[in-house]
C-alpha cells in the first residue's frame, strides 16, 4: 500500500489503513517516546496517544514535508505534554547544574549498538535527557525547546551542555567512546 | 572492533544517528487503544448488546428464578358492600367462622363479583371506583380443599333476623359505578307484583339479567319451591335496613306469615352459604393451567473447543517432507483444545405439540491452545520477540544446523528459544434461530432434538495469526471476519417440575464461514462441543 493510498484511508477512517500506517511508523515512534520517558509502560501510553492525536488531526497534514516528520512532532510534543504533568519533571529542569549526578557501572546496560546508546541516554536526569533528546535527536533550537518546556532559553543552553558531558562520561566509561589523545579529536567512537 | 576519529561537533550526529537505527516493537495493547478510541460504533454496538443481555437475564431472574409472592384480596365492590353497614360487623364477625385459611378479615364484606388477584388490579380499580377501598380478605392459602369447604360453610350461622347482606346473582356483572351503597342489590323476584306491595320494589338487579331468584331456583334445587320462597326473601331484603323484621302485607294470615318468615330465613341461610362457596371459590381456586404456546428459556454450555484449518499457503507446500522428521508439516502445528462456556436466551413459540421454534440472544467464549516457540532476535511478537510455529521452529532449526553443518534437531535447535502456549480466544455474540423437536416422551419427561442457525458478531479475540508459510504467529486484528454465521445442533432430555422445564444434552457448534476475512490465504472454521444446561418456563 503506498503512503497516499494509506493517507487516504486514513482520512476516510478505515481501519485497515490506520494499521497499515501504525504498523509502518509505530516501531520508530515508539523508540522516540521510550527517550523520553520513564519506562515502557509510560512510553506505549505516550505512544497511544500520539497515534490517537496523529488520526484525528490527519486532515491538517498539508503534504508540504515529509509524512514521517510530522507524525514525530505530534508524537515528540505528546511526550513533553505528558512530561509536563510530572512535577519532578519540572523540578529537574530547574537544575542547572547537576555536578552530583553518579553513573553507577551496573546501571549501564551492556547491550551492543544503537540500544546501548538509547539506553545511556536514559540514565541521565529526566530534566538532561529531555533537552539532549529535544536537541540533539530532534534538532529543535534553544528558543523553541524554552517555549516547549516554558523554561529560560539559558536554562536549555545549560541543561544540554551537561547533558551532554554527563552522556559523554557514561559512554567512555561503558567504552562506547574512547577518549582523545588531543584535544582536536578527544573523542573516538567504536563502531 | 574499528576505530574512527571523532570530533565533539559530531556528537549530536553520532547521538542522532545511533538512536535512528533503534526501534522498538509496541504490544497490541496500544493499537486496541487507538483503535478502540477511533472506532466508537463497535462500542455502541457492544453496549447495545450487553444492556439487551443484561435486561434478558433480569427478566429470566425475576420470572424463573424469584417469583414474586402474591397475596390474594377479596374485594366487594361497592354496590355491594354499601349494604353492609357498622351494625352489621358485630354480627358478622360472631358468625362467620374463623377458618385457618381466612387470614385476616379486614371488613365484613362476604361477597365479591369480581376477582382481584394482584395488588396492581387492586391499584387500578381502586381507581376507577372509590367504592372498592377498604375492603378486603386476604387468603394466606390459596387453595382449599371440597370437602373442608363443605364443612366449613355448613356451620356457617346465620341471625334469627338476617342483615341486609347482598345476594350476588351473577359473577359477571359489571359494576355500575352510578349505583351508591344505599342501592345495593337486593333479592329480587319477578312476580313481585304479585306479592309485595309498591314500597316493596323487585327490581331487577343486574346487568347480565340473571336474578336473584333464578340464581336461587338453580343452586338451591328446590324448584317449584324457589317461587313462594322468593316472595318471603323479597320482604327479607326490605328488612335488612330497619331491622324491624318480616312485615305482612297484603291478605296473607299471621300464620302464614310466620311459615312464610321461617321459610325465608331458611332460604336466606342456604343463600348465604351458597354465596361464601361461590365467593371463596371464586377467589381462592386456582384457575385451571392455560397451555400457553409462548416460552423463556435460559441455557448455559461448557465447551470445548477446536478449529478446522484449511487451504493452506502454498509457501507451506515448499517445506515439503522435512528431513529428518517422519511427520508432514501439517502436523507440526500445535493446536489443541480447550475450554469455553456460552448462555444466553431465548423466546420459544411453539407451533405444533411437538415443534417449537425458538429465537433469542448468546454470548460465545470459544478458546484453543497453540504452542509458539519465541526467540530474541527481533521482529514482532508481544514482547518484541518472534513467535515461531512448531513448523517455523523445524524449519529455523533445520536452516541454522545445515548452515553449520550439524545434524537437525528440533527439540535442541540450540538457539534461546522459550516455548509458550497461547490462548486464541475469541468473544462472540450470536442471535441463534431454529426448532425444537420432541421425539419421544410425555408431557413430563422428552427427548428432543434441535438446529439453530446463529449470525454472530465477533466482539473480541486476542488469537494469533500464522504467517509466512505457516511459520510464525503474529497478531492481525484486521484479518479477522466481524460477522459470521455459526450452525448448531443439539439433542437433549428434558424434564418438567412445576412450571419450569429443565433440560440437559449435547450440542455441536460449527462456524460455517472463516474466521479469517477473504485476505487470509487459510480458512479457520471453529467447532465447539458442549454440554447445554437450560430451564425453560412458560410465559404468561
Amino acid at each position: 500500500m503506498t503512503e497516499e493510498a494509506i493517507l487516504q484511508g486514513c482520512l476516510k477512517n478505515e481501519a485497515p489503513a490506520q494499521r497499515e500506517l501504525y504498523n509502518r511508523y509505530s516501531p520508530k515512534m515508539l523508540a522516540v517516546c521510550y527517550r523520553f520517558a520513564h519506562n515502557r509502560e509510560d512510553a506505549e501510553d505516550m505512544l497511544q496517544e500520539g497515534f490517537i492525536k496523529v488520526f484525528s488531526q490527519m486532515h491538517t497534514f498539508q503534504n508540504k514535508g515529509a509524512f514521517e516528520g510530522w507524525i514525530r512532532r505530534i508524537i515528540v510534543h505528546t511526550c513533553i505534554n505528558n512530561l509536563k504533568k510530572n512535577k519532578r519533571f519540572n523540578e529537574s529542569l530547574d537544575i542547572v547544574h547537576a555536578h552530583g549526578v553518579q553513573v553507577r557501572e551496573e546501571t549501564v546496560p551492556s547491550i551492543v549498538q544503537a540500544k546501548q546508546i538509547v539506553e545511556c541516554i536514559r540514565i541521565l536526569p529526566i530534566g538532561y535527557r529531555t533537552v539532549l533528546n529535544l536537541y540533539a535527536i530532534e534538532g529543535y533550537s534553544h528558543k523553541e525547546i524554552a517555549d516547549m518546556l516554558d523554561i529560560e532559553e539559558s536554562t536549555s543552553r545549560s541543561q544540554y551542555t551537561r547533558a551532554k558531558q554527563m552522556l559523554e562520561e557514561i559512554l567512555i566509561r561503558k567504552k562506547i567512546l574512547m577518549k582523545p589523545r588531543e584535544k582536536s579529536d578527544w573523542l573516538v567512537a567504536i563502531r | 572492533m574499528k576505530e574512527s576519529n571523532f570530533y565533539s561537533d559530531d556528537f549530536e550526529q553520532l547521538i542522532r544517528e545511533k538512536t535512528e537505527q533503534y526501534k522498538m516493537y509496541p504490544s497490541e495493547r496500544v493499537w486496541k487503544g487507538v483503535h478502540n478510541s477511533l472506532h466508537t460504533k463497535r462500542r455502541w454496538f457492544i453496549g447495545s448488546m450487553s444492556l439487551l443481555v443484561t435486561g434478558i437475564l433480569f427478566f429470566a431472574g425475576r420470572e424463573l428464578i424469584t417469583p414474586s409472592s402474591r397475596s390474594i384480596v377479596l374485594r366487594k365492590p361497592a354496590t355491594t358492600a354499601g349494604s353492609v353497614t357498622e351494625a352489621q360487623k358485630p354480627w358478622l364477625a360472631a358468625h362467620i367462622p374463623h377458618h385457618p385459611t381466612l387470614a385476616s378479615l379486614h371488613s365484613p364484606a362476604v361477597s365479591s363479583p369480581a376477582r382481584h388477584n394482584t395488588a396492581a388490579d387492586n391499584a387500578a380499580d381502586d381507581e376507577q371506583d372509590p367504592g372498592y377501598k377498604g375492603i378486603s380478605i386476604t387468603l394466606s392459602h390459596p387453595v382449599m380443599d371440597p370437602s373442608d369447604l363443605s364443612g366449613w360453610v355448613s356451620r356457617v350461622q346465620l341471625p334469627d333476623h338476617a342483615p341486609d347482606l347482598p345476594v350476588i346473582a351473577a359473577r359477571n356483572i359489571a359494576v355500575d359505578a352510578a349505583k351508591t351503597p344505599e342501592d345495593g342489590v337486593k333479592l329480587t323476584n319477578r312476580t313481585g307484583a304479585e306479592t309485595t306491595s309498591g314500597r316493596e320494589t323487585a327490581e331487577e338487579t343486574d346487568a347480565d339479567g340473571i336474578s336473584a331468584r333464578s340464581v336461587l331456583a338453580s343452586l338451591s334445587g328446590r324448584g317449584a319451591e324457589a317461587t313462594r320462597n322468593a316472595k318471603m326473601t323479597g320482604r327479607l331484603a326490605r328488612n335488612g335496613g330497619d331491622g324491624k323484621g318480616i312485615a305482612a302485607d297484603g291478605p296473607e294470615s299471621s300464620s302464614e306469615a310466620a311459615k312464610a318468615s321461617a321459610a325465608a330465613i331458611a332460604e336466606a341461610q342456604d343463600q348465604q352459604r351458597i354465596n361464601w362457596l361461590h365467593e371463596y371459590a371464586m377467589n381462592t381456586l386456582p384457575p385451571p393451567n392455560k397451555r400457553g404456546r409462548t416460552f423463556f428459556q435460559l441455557t448455559l454450555a461448557p465447551t470445548v473447543n477446536y478449529r478446522s484449518l484449511n487451504g493452506l499457503d502454498p509457501a507451506y507446500e515448499k517445506y515439503g517432507p522435512l528431513p529428518g522428521f517422519s511427520v508432514s508439516p501439517g502436523q507440526l502445528m500445535n493446536h489443541s483444545t480447550a475450554f469455553g462456556f456460552e448462555f444466553g436466551g431465548s423466546i420459544l413459540y411453539r407451533l405444533t405439540r411437538n415443534l417449537s421454534v425458538k429465537g433469542g440472544l448468546q454470548f460465545n467464549f470459544a478458546r484453543y491452545k497453540i504452542t509458539a516457540f519465541a526467540d530474541s532476535t527481533g521482529g514482532g511478537g508481544s514482547q518484541g520477540q518472534n513467535l515461531n510455529s512448531y513448523l517455523g521452529y523445524v524449519v529455523d532449526s533445520l536452516q541454522r544446523n545445515v548452515s553449520n553443518g550439524q545434524r537437525a534437531s528440533a527439540t535442541s535447535g540450540g538457539s534461546p528459544v522459550t516455548r509458550e502456549t497461547l490462548n486464541n480466544d475469541y468473544y462472540q455474540l450470536s442471535a441463534p434461530i431454529g426448532f425444537e423437536l420432541r421425539v419421544l416422551g410425555n408431557e413430563r419427561l422428552q427427548f428432543n432434538l434441535g438446529a439453530t442457525i446463529q449470525p454472530s458478531y465477533l466482539l473480541g479475540t486476542t488469537s494469533y495469526t500464522l504467517t509466512q508459510g505457516m511459520t510464525k504467529y503474529s497478531k492481525e486484528p484486521d484479518m479477522y471476519r466481524k460477522w459470521n454465521v455459526s450452525g448448531g445442533v443439539e439433542a437433549f432430555l428434558s424434564y418438567r417440575t412445576g412450571n419450569i422445564r429443565w433440560q440437559i444434552g449435547p450440542e455441536f457448534r460449527y462456524q460455517l464461514l472463516s474466521t479469517y476475512t477473504s485476505k487470509y490465504p487459510a480458512t479457520e472454521n471453529l467447532k465447539t462441543y458442549g454440554l447445554k444446561i437450560g430451564l425453560t418456563k412458560m410465559l404468561p
